[in-house]
C-alpha cells in the first residue's frame, strides 16, 4: 500500500510542478519545449561521460542540466532575433541532438552506454530508492520533486505579476519597465530544473505529458491564470492517481497510463467544457435555436 | 523477461515479482542501466546478485580508452557464463542452506549440459573453413562469442545503443565482405534488418552475392515454451544458424 | 610538356583517382541521391509547415506512431517493416486529425496541440508495449526503434521512393501554388472568396504526414525533423516571397544532404544523418547572421551606420512637432 502511495505522490508532484510551469509554456507558445529538452540534453550526457569516464548520476545530471539550460538560452536568443518560436525550438534541439550522436559514435561507441537510460528514471522504481534526511525516510524522488515543486511554487508566487504580464502582453510589460528578458530566463531556468529533475526521477514520457496536457485542459476550463494554475495541479494529480490505478489493474506502464489518462481528461474538457467544449457549444446552439423558434 | 534490456519498461506485475522475490539475479556490467542501481540499493533489503561479479576482469572485454566499462554480453561465452551459474548456485546455497545439496546437484547437472554445449559449439564451428570464420551482424553483441569460438566478429554498429554508423562504415564492411568472399551475414531478432540489407545490396553491386544466413538471438531469448526460449536452446539455434550458413 | 605541367597533370589524376572510387561506390551513390532528394522535398514542404506553425510535426508523428506500430504488431504477430509502416501511417493520420480538431475547435494553438498529441499518443503506445511484453511472445524487442531507419543504410529502392515523392511534391506545389500560398498567408481571405480552405489544409496535412512517415522510415526521427525545420527556417532569412523561399529551402536541403553524406565518407564512425543535420544548422547560422536585410550582422551594421549618421536621435515625423519639444 505504501508502495502505491509513493508512486502516486511522486506522480502528483511531477504533475503539479510541471503542470504549473507548463501553463506559462502554453501561453508563450513554447509547449514543445519539454520534448525538445529531452532530446537536446544528449550532448550534455555524452560530454559528462567523456570528461569523467563515469556514468555516475551526479556527472550525468550536471551535464544534462547545463546543456538543458544552454538550449533554452539558445532558443530564446533565436526567438528574440525573429525566428518563430517553434522553429527556434526545432533548430536548437535537432542540432544539439545530432551533435550528441556524432560525439558518441566517434568517441564512445565501444562502451555499453545507454545514455537515455543512464539519465531517465522509471516511476515504478521510485519506492526502492529511499533516502533518509533529518530522520525522515522517503523515496529520493519525493525529496527531489518535492523540493522542485516548492521552488517552482515560490518563484511563481514571487514573480506572479511579472510572469503573468510577460506571458499575455510582453509589449506592455516592456513599457512598464519589467525586465522581460530576465523573467523569460527565470522561467527557462525553472523549466530546465523541472524537466531534468523529473527526467531523472520518472523518465521522459510522464514529464512531457504533464508539462502540457493538464495545463491545456485547464485552459479549456477557465479564463483566469490563477484558475488555470490551480486547475492544472488538480487535473495533473487526478491523472496521476487514476493512471496508477489503471496501470495496476491492467498491468501496464505506469507513466504511460498516467499520460493516457491525462489525455482522456483533456478529451472530456474538449467535449464538455462549460465554456469551450464542442458538445456543450453544440447543445447550447441547439437550445438557443429551439428557444428562438418557439 | 524476454525484452531487449535496453528498452525494458517496468510494469506492476514485474514490480510485484521483484518485491516478493527472495533473491534477485541480474546480469550486471551495466547491462540494465539504471535498473542495476536499483538492484544494488535493494541489496540492503534482500540479496541481489550480479551474476557476472565473479568473472575475473582480465577475461572481460574492455574498450581501450574507458577502463571499467566492460562489454556486458558475456553470456555468449559458455566458459564465462559458467561463472554465472556457479555464482547463482552459491547465492542460492547461502540463502537456503537446507537445500544446498539440491542446488549443488542441479548446478552440476546444468554445467555438464553447458560443457556439452560448449563442445558442440567448438565441433560445429570447426566445420567452417578457417578463412570463412567471420561473423557479421548489425551490432557488436557477439564479441565474447568470437573470442571463445575462434570467429572474427564484425558489427556495423558499436556496443553503445546511441552510436550510429556512417556511410564509410557501410562501405568498409561491404569491401571486407567482397575481399574475403564471406558467404553470409546475419540479422538479429532485436535490430532492424535495414542496415544488413544495405550491406548485402552494396556487396551485390560489387559482384559478390552475400546471403542473409538467418536471424540470430542477441539481446533476447525466443518465445517461452519454444526450444529457443531457453539459454541452451537459444545458443544451439545460433550455432546451427551460423554454421549452416558459413560452411 | 614542361615539368610543372606534368606535375599538375599527375596531381589531378591522383585526385581523380581518390575521388573516383568514392563516386563509383554504390552505397555512397544511394545515400547521397536519397538524402539530396529528401533534402529537396523536406525543404519545400517544410516551408509550408513553418508558415502554418507545424514545423515540429516530424517529432510529433515520430512519437505518435508508436501505438500504431504496437497495434500492428499485436494484430499480426510479425515484425515486418511494411506492416509497421502501415500502422505508423494510420496512427500518423489519426494524430494529424486530432491536431486539426484541437486547433480548429478550441483556442489552443498549434504547438500545444502538437505537444498534447505527441505525449498522449506516445504514452498510450508505451501502455501497449508493456501489454505486449506481458504476453511473452518474445519477439517484440525494440519495437519502437525498429521502424526508424538510418541515413547510411539507404539503398536503391529508397532512392526511387524519394525521387517519386519529390516529383509528386513539386508537381502539387506547382499546380496548387496560388491556393497553397493563400492557405499559408491568409486563409481567412481564401475562405471569404469561397475556396475550400478546409479541404486544402487537410490535403496539406496529408502530404505532410506522408512525407514525414516516409522520411522517418528512411532516415529516422532527428534527421527527418531537422530537414523539415532547418532549411525552411534558414530560407526565411533570405526572402519574403513564397516561391523564392521554396527554391532556397530546397537548395539548402539538397546541399545539406550532399555535404553531410560526403563528410560521412571521410572517416569511419561519422554518422550520416547527424552530419547532415549539422550541415543544415551551419547553413542556418550563416543565413541568420549574414542574410541581406534580415541577417543579424546586416542589421547590426545598418544600426551602426544609422547611429553614426544621426547620433542617438530618433526619426521625426515633421519639423513642427520637433520644434514643439
Amino acid at each position: 500500500m505504501a508502495y502505491a502511495l509513493w508512486i502516486v505522490l511522486t506522480g502528483a508532484l511531477v504533475a503539479s510542478s510541471c503542470g504549473m510551469i507548463g501553463c506559462y509554456l502554453i501561453l508563450r507558445k513554447m509547449a514543445m519545449l519539454g520534448d525538445a529538452i529531452s532530446h537536446a540534453i544528449l550532448p550534455g550526457i555524452v560530454l559528462a561521460f567523456l570528461f569523467s569516464h563515469q556514468l555516475e548520476t551526479a556527472y550525468v545530471l550536471t551535464g544534462a542540466s547545463l546543456v538543458g539550460l544552454l538550449s533554452t538560452v539558445l532558443i530564446q536568443a533565436l526567438h528574440r532575433r525573429g525566428v518563430q518560436s517553434d522553429a527556434a525550438i526545432g533548430v536548437t534541439f535537432t542540432s544539439l541532438f545530432a551533435l550528441g550522436v556524432v560525439l558518441v559514435s566517434h568517441y564512445a561507441d565501444q562502451v555499453h552506454l545507454d545514455l537515455q537510460h543512464v539519465l531517465y528514471g522509471e516511476i515504478a522504481y521510485v519506492p526502492w530508492d529511499m533516502v533518509t534526511l533529518a530522520g525522515v525516510t522517503m523515496p529520493k524522488a519525493i525529496w527531489t520533486m518535492g523540493t522542485v515543486f516548492l521552488i517552482t511554487l515560490i518563484v511563481i508566487g514571487l514573480f506572479y505579476k511579472e510572469l503573468k504580464l510577460t506571458s499575455f502582453d510582453p509589449q506592455l510589460a516592456v513599457t512598464l519597465g519589467i525586465p522581460v528578458s530576465l523573467i523569460h530566463y527565470l522561467l527557462m531556468a525553472l523549466v530546465s530544473l523541472n524537466t531534468v529533475a523529473a527526467f531523472e526521477s520518472v523518465g521522459s514520457i510522464l514529464v512531457v505529458a504533464m508539462l502540457v496536457v493538464p495545463g491545456a485542459t485547464a485552459y479549456l476550463l477557465t479564463n483566469r491564470l490563477g484558475g488555470m494554475l490551480a486547475l492544472s495541479v488538480a487535473i495533473g494529480t487526478a491523472a496521476a492517481a487514476l493512471g496508477y490505478a489503471l496501470a495496476a489493474i491492467w498491468d501496464v506502464s505506469i507513466a504511460g497510463a498516467m499520460a493516457t489518462v491525462s489525455g482522456v481528461l483533456f478529451l472530456l474538457a474538449f467535449l464538455f467544457s462549460p465554456r469551450h467544449g464542442c458538445i456543450t457549444l453544440r447543445w447550447a446552439r441547439q437550445m438557443f435555436q429551439r428557444s428562438s423558434h418557439s | 523477461m524476454c525484452v531487449d534490456p535496453h528498452l525494458y519498461k517496468a510494469t506492476q506485475s514485474d514490480i510485484q515479482k521483484l518485491e516478493n522475490a527472495d533473491i534477485i539475479f541480474y546480469n550486471g556490467l551495466n547491462l540494465e542501466g539504471k535498473l542495476s542501481d536499483i538492484f544494488v540499493r535493494m541489496g540492503a533489503k534482500k540479496p541481489t546478485v550480479a551474476v557476472t561479479e565473479t568473472i575475473p576482469p582480465e577475461k572481460l572485454r574492455e574498450p581501450g580508452e574507458f577502463d571499467g566499462h566492460y562489454d556486458p554480453h558475456v553470456w555468449f561465452d559458455i566458459s564465462l557464463w559458467t561463472y554465472a551459474v556457479e555464482r547463482v548456485r552459491d547465492a542460492l546455497m547461502e540463502l537456503d542452506p537446507e537445500h544446498a545439496e539440491t542446488y549443488r546437484q542441479n548446478a552440476a547437472a546444468y554445467m555438464k549440459q553447458l560443457q556439452e554445449l560448449d563442445g558442440y559449439a567448438k565441433e560445429q564451428i570447426a566445420q567452417i573453413p578457417e578463412r570463412s570464420r567471420v561473423l557479421v551482424t548489425a551490432h557488436d553483441a557477439f564479441g565474447y562469442f568470437g573470442q571463445a569460438y575462434g570467429m572474427e566478429v564484425m558489427g556495423l554498429q558499436g556496443i553503445s545503443t546511441d552510436a550510429e554508423y556512417g556511410v564509410k562504415d557501410v562501405q568498409n564492411l561491404v569491401n571486407t565482405l567482397v575481399e574475403r568472399q564471406i558467404k553470409a551475414v546475419f540479422i538479429e531478432s532485436s535490430v532492424s534488418p535495414k542496415a544488413i540489407e544495405a550491406v548485402v545490396e552494396g556487396a551485390k553491386e560489387k559482384g559478390h552475392d552475400v546471403v542473409i544466413g538467418g536471424e540470430l538471438f542477441s539481446d533476447a531469448l525466443g518465445a517461452a515454451g519454444t526450444p529457443e526460449g531457453t539459454y541452451i536452446g537459444m545458443f544451439r539455434y545460433n550455432i546451427d544458424t551460423i554454421v549452416n550458413a558459413l560452411k | 610538356m614542361t615539368r610543372k605541367a606534368a606535375a599538375d597533370a599527375e596531381r589531378t589524376v591522383n585526385n581523380l583517382e581518390s575521388i573516383l572510387p568514392l563516386v563509383l561506390d554504390k552505397n555512397f551513390q544511394w545515400v547521397m541521391m536519397a538524402c539530396v532528394l529528401l533534402g529537396i522535398s523536406s525543404g519545400m514542404i517544410g516551408c509550408f509547415a513553418l508558415l502554418k506553425k507545424y514545423s515540429l510535426l516530424g517529432d510529433t508523428i515520430a512519437h505518435a506512431a508508436l501505438p500504431g506500430i504496437a497495434l500492428a504488431f499485436m494484430l499480426t504477430g510479425t515484425k515486418s517493416l511494411d506492416i509497421f509502416l502501415i500502422g505508423a501511417a494510420i496512427a500518423g493520420l489519426l494524430s494529424a486529425t486530432c491536431i486539426r480538431l484541437i486547433t480548429y475547435h478550441t483556442r489552443i494553438k498549434q504547438d500545444t496541440a502538437l505537444a498534447i498529441v505527441l505525449s498522449v499518443f506516445f504514452g498510450f503506445g508505451t501502455v501497449l508495449l508493456t501489454k505486449i511484453a506481458q504476453s511473452g511472445s518474445g519477439n517484440q524487442a525494440g519495437l519502437d526503434a525498429f521502424l526508424f531507419g538510418k541515413a547510411a543504410s539507404l539503398v536503391s529502392s529508397d532512392v526511387w521512393v524519394m525521387a517519386i515523392g519529390t516529383v509528386i511534391l513539386i508537381l502539387l506545389a506547382g499546380i496548387f501554388f496560388k491556393e497553397l500560398k493563400l492557405l499559408a498567408f491568409d486563409p481567412d481571405f481564401g475562405r471569404g472568396i469561397g475556396w475550400p480552405m478546409h479541404i486544402l489544409e487537410g490535403l496539406l496535412m496529408l502530404m505532410l504526414v506522408l512525407s514525414v512517415i516516409i522520411g522517418l522510415q528512411a532516415v529516422g526521427v532527428v534527421l527527418m525533423s531537422a530537414l523539415l525545420i532547418i532549411p525552411a527556417a534558414a530560407a526565411r532569412y533570405w526572402t519574403e516571397k513564397l516561391h523564392v523561399m521554396l527554391v532556397i529551402a530546397a537548395v539548402f536541403g539538397a546541399f545539406s544532404g550532399f555535404v553531410g553524406t560526403i563528410a560521412s565518407t571521410l572517416a569511419p564512425r561519422m554518422p550520416t544523418g547527424p552530419l547532415i543535420v549539422l550541415t543544415a544548422a551551419g547553413l542556418f547560422a550563416v543565413s541568420a547572421f549574414f542574410a541581406p536585410r534580415r541577417g543579424w550582422v546586416t542589421q547590426w551594421i545598418r544600426k551602426f551606420r544609422w547611429r553614426r549618421a544621426f547620433g542617438n536621435k530618433r526619426p521625426v515625423l515633421n519639423e513642427k512637432a520637433a520644434s514643439q519639444d
